[in-house]
Order: structure tokens, then sequence, then C-alpha cells
């Protein structure tokens, strides 16, 4: 009994024992770790306010959406570029305050197919496939033939839009339809559609299809383009948001397109860039449009093959009329 | 150099004369470059050339002109290099039949560059350049130019006067062009004008011109005669045009692809005809459903009538 009780004496004063050791233990070291915490802090301190005061060596100065001017530093910079669902959203609105309108001068064309290279360049087709083609009409036999530059003629009340059932197809509110090929299913509704005949399928795997690959589908200059679904001219959207004419109008060497803001009244002719009132220019020439009985409203406009410039010659079979 | 140029000019003289009349007004045809022909001013030209020419005229010295009438010609040769800077100047600036100008698409600078570049296949070619004067007419002076709509709204008016520290006087007999900015170039209003002796002049503006959201325009007053004051131009700002409210082309409800777009009657149509056709498929499963109960009851109670049930 007396045994128990000097154990448990013993216990008890152990237990102080370690209770009092460990509270000196515990005062040295919050001492110490107060000390620690202080100089530490003393120093992230010291070294905060000598980053502040000093200036960064490489700022940029930026201009912001709204207007404001910043600056950043140089290694925090990184280059936008803009993702599939920027291209999307901004190329289904379209640019705000346009209406797009082209006008085909025929007297001029001579079958130079510039603006059919130049916009099979930029939208990666083949020599065979169309977004603009240079035809060569001929009503009747008693009739001159002559050659005529179709485009898409970016219909207001666009037939393929109707019918697209996957919402593919879109009209802009600056007047542009364009294709989403992201959404596309490839039923060819739309070709079946057009009156125009101004879209194409791609059966093939579109040409440069290896060097395409990872680039992010830009929906304004539909590439890179996508096996299985549909292409056709787009009024080169991406030149316009950069306000520039379109591919086709400015490579034309004989000055047959003209293109402008029908807000504005003005067109502008992509080589000589004489910029004429469009509803002069139709009036003084006779301007048509091309299957307005269907109600369509096509936003291309024709000027008669009268005076033309040049002679029209039989181009050789098999090439369309392709000139070296 | 005189001498080498009255050589040069000798050499070329049978050639001169079986050329074809493309005339230069003979005061166009000394005019010359404002800044010396460099290996610069040939690479600036080289790229232009290739961006404007090149499609009719092949590459200087290949002879791959395309086949025209009248034949394009390569302007390495002496078709072309035989016409002084001063025609050349003037047959790419104003352009004839299948030529086109290119007054507004190329400036007088670019032009001189392609010149630049073109003479640089001419080995006896020896430039003479005059460095330009601005406003030759008034020197020492500067010209002010005031734009203003007058009270009917109908045309601009144009105010020139020369201002020198001695002596205000109004510039007179100067050739002007009122141009207006357009989204791909500046749109000419009206004709050319030259200023009376008040130093006046008026452009009218045609009916229905059109102008921005508040019926502003951005004018751009030139001179026609470059030369003589230079390349100069006032742009100013004016309510000058019909307000023009851009409408959406695609704010209307249409028959197209998705249902935001879709015109209210088709939408009404379509729902009222599902709901109908689920609503006739659910009437008769509830009839269905009640035959299903009558023939349970009678099943159970052998002894009823079936009139008795209601």
């Amino acid at each position: 009994m007396s045994e128990e009780k000097k154990t448990k004496k013993s216990e008890s004063s152990e237990i102080e024992r370690i209770l009092e050791s460990s509270r000196r233990e515990f005062l040295k070291k919050a001492g110490l770790s107060g000390a620690a915490i202080i100089t530490g802090a003393a120093a992230i301190y010291a070294g905060f306010r000598h980053e502040k005061g000093k200036r960064p060596e490489n700022v940029i100065k930026v201009l912001t959406p709204d207007n404001r001017l910043v600056e950043i530093p140089a290694d925090q910079v990184k280059d936008y570029k803009p993702g599939l669902k920027v291209f999307q959203t901004r190329g289904r609105a379209g640019l705000k305050g346009k209406k797009w309108v082209m006008l085909i001068d025929l007297s001029k064309c001579r079958n130079a197919r510039k603006c059919v290279t130049a916009c099979q360049a930029a939208h990666h087709l083949r020599p065979y496939e169309y977004h603009m083609n240079t035809l060569i009409m001929q009503e009747s036999v008693n009739m001159p033939a002559y050659y005529m530059p179709k485009p898409c003629h970016h219909c207001d009340n666009p037939p393929c839009v109707s019918v697209c059932p996957v919402d593919a197809t879109f009209k802009r509110q600056d007047g542009i339809v364009l294709i989403d090929n992201e959404r596309c299913i490839g039923c060819r509704f739309c070709m079946a559609a057009c009156p125009y005949s101004a879209r194409i399928f791609h059966w093939q795997d579109p040409q440069n299809t290896e060097e395409d690959k990872g680039e992010i589908y830009n929906i304004e200059l539909n590439v890179p383009q996508k096996r299985g679904t549909i292409s056709k001219c787009l009024f080169s959207a991406d030149r316009l948001r950069d306000g520039m004419l379109p591919y086709c109008v400015s490579a034309c060497p004989n000055g047959v397109y003209y293109f402008g803001d029908e807000n504005e009244d003005a067109v502008t002719n992509g080589t000589t860039k004489e910029t004429v009132s469009l509803k002069e220019l139709l009036k003084k020439n006779g301007g048509y449009q091309l299957l307005t009985e269907l109600g369509t409203k096509p936003r291309v406009y024709y000027l008669p093959p009268k005076n033309r410039l040049f002679e029209f010659e039989e181009p050789d079979s098999g090439t369309q009329g392709e000139k070296s | 150099m005189n001498r080498l140029l009255i050589i040069l000019l000798l050499q070329l003289f049978p050639v001169i004369l079986m050329s074809q009349g493309w005339d230069t007004p003979a005061d166009k045809k000394g005019k010359l470059s404002p800044f010396k022909f460099t290996d610069e001013t040939r690479i600036v030209g080289e790229k232009l050339y290739l961006l404007n020419c090149k499609s009719c005229h092949g590459n200087p010295g290949k002879a791959n002109f395309i086949n025209l009438v009248p034949s394009p010609g390569d302007p390495a040769t002496d078709k072309i290099q035989h016409n002084s800077d001063g025609e050349i100047f003037y047959k790419v600036t104003t352009g004839r039949g299948p030529m086109p100008s290119f007054k507004n698409a190329l400036s007088s600078n670019d032009i001189w560059n392609i010149i630049s570049f073109l003479r640089s296949f001419n080995p006896k070619y020896i430039q003479a350049f005059q460095p330009e004067i601005k406003s030759a007419a008034y020197p020492g002076a500067t010209i002010n130019i005031s734009l203003l709509l007058n009270k009917k709204k109908d045309s601009v008016i144009v105010k020139l006067t020369a201002i020198s520290p001695k002596i205000i006087v109004p510039v007179i007999n100067a050739g002007i062009k009122l141009l207006a900015k357009r989204t791909f170039g500046m749109m000419p209003v009206d004709e050319d004008k030259t200023s009376d002796m008040k130093g006046f002049a008026a452009f009218k503006i045609p009916k229905g011109f059109r102008g921005d959201t508040a019926g502003n325009v951005y004018f751009s007053l030139r001179f026609t005669d470059e030369d003589k004051f230079g390349a100069f131009s006032k742009d100013t700002v004016i309510k000058a045009g019909e307000i023009t409210i851009p409408q959406s082309l695609v704010k209307d409800r249409a028959m197209w692809n998705n249902v935001r777009k879709a015109p209210i009657w088709i939408l009404l149509t379509f729902s009222l005809g599902v709901m109908s056709v689920w609503g006739f498929i659910f009437l008769v499963l509830f009839k269905l459903r009640d035959i299903y109960i009558v023939g349970e009851y009678l099943d159970k109670n052998p002894g009823k009538e079936e009139s008795e049930l209601k």
C-alpha cells in the first residue's frame, strides 16, 4: 500500500517535473522562435521595401480595350492568340455598323484569274476547288461570250442558312454568310439549296492538311479546312476585320472589283483604289444582280459586259481558261 | 553630264520615232523625281512593282509580259526605257485602255520608287532629280485652309489664304479637290475646283450623301497641283452628311435554322401542333385505362350490367 503511494507520489512528481521542464523549454523555444519570426519578417519586409523602391527595368506600355494606358513588366507579357471560342464568338457577331457589298465590272474582266489564285492561296484550296471562279458565259448562240467572276452572293435571305440542320452556316449583322466547320456535319443540304452554286465540299483531305495540323480553326478564314465539311467564299472576313480589302479584290490587275460599305454608299476599286458612290455607279452603268427573282436578296452587284476592255478569247479546254 | 544626256537622247532618237503615240503633255514630260534613286529606293520599288505591275508587264528583262493589245511590253527594253522619268510618271498615273490608272493606288513617292527600280535595268541611265519645292507659288508663306458648310447645307465652302509675316493674300487659281473618308479609301466629292480671285471655292454635296450616326463626314482637302503647292492636305470633320443609323442585317426574324430567329407564327404553330399530337395520344391512353378499369369491375361483380355503372 505504502509502496503504491510512493510510486503514485513519484509519478506525480515526475509529471510535475516534466511539466516544469516543458514550461521552461516552451518559454525558451517560444522566445527563440519569436525572435526568428521577427528577424525573418523584418528581412522580408526590408526585401519588399527594396523591391518596391526598385523600378522594374523592363516595363512596356500597353493599351487596354477600354482605352487605358497601363504598364506591364516585360517578362509578364504573353502573346495574345485568340482561341477557338474567340474566333467563333466574334466570327458569328460580325462587324458592327457595316453592310458589305461587292460590285463586279464585267466589262473589265480578261480572265486573268488572279482573284481565283489569290483566294485559293489564302484559303488553302486546291487549283480545282473554287470559292471564286471566272466562268465563261454565253447566253445563246448569237450572244457574245464574256467572262464572269462568281463569288458567294452573301444573300440577305440566304436559302443555305434556312436549310442547315445544325446551325453551322449563319448570317452575320454585316451581311456575310459564314460556316462554322466545327459544327458542320457535312450533310450538303446548303449546297443543294444555293442557287448560285457557291459552295464546295471537301471529299478528300484538303490542301495543306499536314502543315495546318494544330492550327486553331479560324471561322473567318475557314482555315484549316476539314475533310467532310463545306467551304465557300467568306468575303475575306478576316481581312475586313483588319480594315483591308478582300484577297480577290486586291489581287485583280484589271480593276474588275469594287468593294465597300453600303451604309456609306461607297465602294473602292481594288486595283485603282478609286472610291466612288455605289448608287451612282449602278445608275450610270446599268448594274444588276443575279437571280433576284428567287428572293434571295444578294449582296453582289454586276455591271454589264458593255464596251469590253479585252476581247473574248476561247481558253484552252480543261484549264478553265487559266492564263500564264 | 549634259553631254552624256545628249548622247543618250541621240541614241534613243530612232526609238522615239518608232514608238506608238501615247503622248504626254509637254509640261509633264520634264517632271523629275524629288529624290535621288538609290539601292533603297530600288528595293522598295521592286516590291511595289511585283505587287502592282508584274501581272501584266512580267519580270523586267525576261520578256514574260502577257499578250494584250496594245502590248504592255517589257519595262527593261527600249519600249519603256526611252520614256523620260516624267513620261513614265505620267503614264503610270493616268493609265490608258487596259492599263489602269495608279493615281489613287500609289502615292507619287511609290511611283518614283518603281521608276527607280525600272531604271536599274538601264545601264545608260543617268538620273537628274529635283528636290521638292513647297508652295512655289507663294514662297515663304504658309497656306491656311478653312472649310465651312454653307447655310443651305448643300455645299462646302473652301477659303484659301497665304499667310506670311508681311502679308495675307488669297490663294488664287489653285486646283483643289475635296475627298470624303470611307472605309477603304477617300471618295471625291463633286469635281475638282479652282479657287477664285478671292481664294474661295464651293463643292456641292450630292443629295443623300451619307454621314455617320451624327451626320458627320471626315473631309480632306488636297491640291491637285502638287508641284506648285506640295503634297499638303487639310483634314476636318463637318456635319454635312445624312444621318445614317446602321441596321443589323440579322435583326428581323426569318425562316432560318435556329429558334432564336424563327418567326413567331412558326414557333406558335409548331408548339401547338406538338401539344395537340401529344394531347391526342394521352387522350387515347386515358380512355384505354378507363376501359381497363371497367373491365376489372365487371369481372369482380359478374351480376352487374354495364348500364348500372353510370
